[in-house]
């Protein structure tokens, strides 16, 4: 796969940077993690182990994993909240350990935990927060909290996960920061309001905010991400664009032959990258060019099916975590 | 900065109400039947001059409980005083920013442009703001009641008394504070190790004028230089402050180094 990673992390990506981020590449990254590492004093491991990435103005980065990968640790020391014990990042030029304040003047902050003043009402709690780092204006807070249904009345510990996540997203977002580093943004909030949250990040990003958000649902990465990147043991194993994704799955083909499939044939033409053989003898294959040699090979054959995939990030996701790839029933050839 | 302090005390306000009713309500308890008490003061002199040293030195620090001086000492600023003041510094000590690190709202406040020192500087006012509270209520019902059931001790003694319970106090709550800082998860140990450090050394300090090998190792507790009877009588030493004040600095300095170079929240 023509994926694109500017730092050499994985097999699975190829060094041919292409489109949006190999553009950006020319802009000073918002956020930049260099080689940031983190080992917990009781543990053997490192929970986060030489990460580098870097994440361009009015990027929506999505990072992904399993609980335990390495992404709340990533948040957590961009965020200075714990140490590194080798590495470093900054976010907007700006050293996330010595210059940490003025860091946080710029970045908007959502926890993973939606963990809050329980005994506060939502009102009394945005205006602590308010107090810490000025809304732009009480309309927009008043405007948030109506787009998203919060009640602002009721003491928080009365309300639902749902219903708190969506007074924490109003303090993260209240001051138009131009950076929004989110733990798990939608956990708890219903579809209505998931929805209503993609488009406040759509505006954000309009606006030309850099967020910076870990999630476990994948089709939330894909419908408002730009990149993606998917950390497995605290160390990153793939970074691609969504972009460069679909264009990707739009590059695969899925080819069911009525009798034994021309591998050599098919692995024989320029262009094509991998080629598997599933278990019911159908065959997935990436074609970078060479789609008219590949029609030529298929001309000669009984073809019953022909189809491409669908970008699916689940796929993507898969292929780092599951172990063995012969449980899927497929097997490289 | 301010806006810390002020929703910190926002957030605490009925406990500094309800302490405050309790303090005020004990010293009222105690002071109200001095009259009653000094009626029969040659009895209760007779029978107490019968108790052992040790009992008196355990409950009173002194000999004398019947007169002004020796009675506002013994029923108010050797034992009862202090021993509130603590209970409620160690609670604070080991709660008023590890409580925000347990419950993970530390990180709401580290979230803005917040510093790490002026977190901690904030909390420790808040907390110092919530004790001098209390221990004003203390003031002035001593000073009221006093005045009403005709304890004639000046004002200023009992004004630098009530402040060597506030700097004895801050003392275990520095301790206290110290170990949360040193180590997040231990709100248990903090709260017991301060306490061991608050009422066993007032046992030791106290045996220590009757058992004699106690005498040395005594003067390593802040309780050996507490001395309100003292003060009470007019023979103000301030260098008797030195020590506590001393376990405040190192304790805030230890807290700031720690905080400052650890990982912060669960």
């Amino acid at each position: 796969m023509g994926a694109i990673n500017s730092h050499g992390v994985g097999d699975y990506i190829s060094p041919a940077g292409t489109g949006l981020i190999q553009v950006m590449s020319n802009q000073q990254p918002t956020i930049e993690i260099n080689k940031l590492s983190k080992k917990y004093d009781r543990n053997k491991n490192f929970a986060l182990h030489e990460l580098s990435l870097n994440i361009y103005p009015g990027e929506v980065y999505g990072f992904l994993g399993p609980n335990g990968a390495g992404k709340s640790t990533t948040i957590r020391l961009l965020m200075d909240f714990i140490r590194p014990t080798a590495g470093s990042a900054s976010i907007l030029g700006l050293d996330t350990l010595k210059q940490a304040v003025d860091v946080k003047r710029n970045v908007g902050y959502l926890s993973g935990d939606s963990d809050t003043y329980l005994k506060m009402t939502g009102r009394k709690f945005l205006n602590y927060m308010n107090e810490l780092q000025p809304a732009v204006s009480k309309k927009y807070v008043a405007e948030l909290a109506s787009r998203l249904k919060a009640d602002l009345n009721k003491p928080l510990g009365s309300l639902s996960r749902g219903n708190r996540q969506k007074i924490a997203l109003i303090q993260a977002l209240m001051h138009q920061p131009k950076v929004l580093i989110l733990d798990e943004p939608t956990s708890g909030l219903d579809p209505l309001m998931q929805d209503e949250f993609y488009l406040l990040i759509n505006e954000a990003k309009e606006r030309g905010s850099t967020i910076f958000m870990s999630s476990h649902i994948l089709s939330e990465v894909q419908k408002v991400c730009d990149k993606v990147g998917i950390i497995r043991s605290g160390k990153l194993v793939s970074e691609q664009s969504i972009e460069q994704l679909a264009t990707e799955a739009a590059q695969t083909f899925v080819i069911h032959f009525t009798g034994k499939p021309p591998l050599a044939e098919l692995k024989a033409i320029d262009g094509i990258k991998k080629v598997s053989v599933q278990k019911d003898g159908r065959v997935v294959l990436h074609v970078h060019s060479g789609l008219s040699k590949l029609f030529a090979v298929l001309a000669k054959h009984d073809v019953k099916d022909l189809s491409t995939m669908e970008l699916n990030l689940e796929d993507q996701f898969m292929h780092y975590y599951q172990a063995d790839t012969n449980n899927r029933g497929d097997k490289d050839v | 900065m301010f806006s810390v302090i002020k929703w910190t005390l926002w957030q605490r306000r009925y406990s500094i109400m309800w302490w405050s009713i309790a303090v005020v309500g004990f010293i009222l308890l105690n002071l109200v039947f001095y009259p009653t008490f000094k009626d029969q003061a040659a009895e209760l002199n007779n029978s107490l001059s019968q108790l052992p040293e040790s009992a008196k030195a355990l409950f009173a620090g002194s000999s004398d409980f019947v007169s002004p001086v020796g009675y506002l000492n013994s029923q108010i600023f050797f034992l009862m005083l202090p021993m509130l003041l603590t209970i409620l510094t160690i609670g604070l000590g080991a709660s008023i920013v590890a409580k925000e690190e347990r419950e993970g709202t530390i990180e709401l406040l580290l979230a803005r442009p917040v510093s790490r020192n002026k977190l901690l500087v904030s909390k420790a006012i808040s907390a110092i703001i919530i004790l001098l509270v209390v221990s004003s209520m203390a003031f002035l019902s001593i000073s009221v009641t006093a005045k009403i059931v005709d304890i004639a001790v000046p004002l200023r003694y009992i004004a630098v008394a009530t402040l060597g319970s506030v700097v004895l106090a801050l003392c275990f709550g520095s301790i206290a504070f110290v170990i949360t800082m040193l180590s997040k998860s231990s709100k248990a140990a903090s709260i017991g190790v301060a306490t061991l450090i608050a009422f066993g050394g007032y046992i030791i300090v106290s045996l220590s004028s009757t058992v004699k090998w106690l005498k040395n190792p005594g003067k390593i507790f802040p309780a050996y230089y507490y001395k309100p009877e003292d003060i009470l009588r007019g023979n103000i030493n301030w260098k008797y402050f030195i020590f506590p004040i001393s376990i405040i600095i190192i304790s805030a300095i230890v807290s700031w180094w720690s905080f400052n170079n650890r990982d912060i929240g669960n």
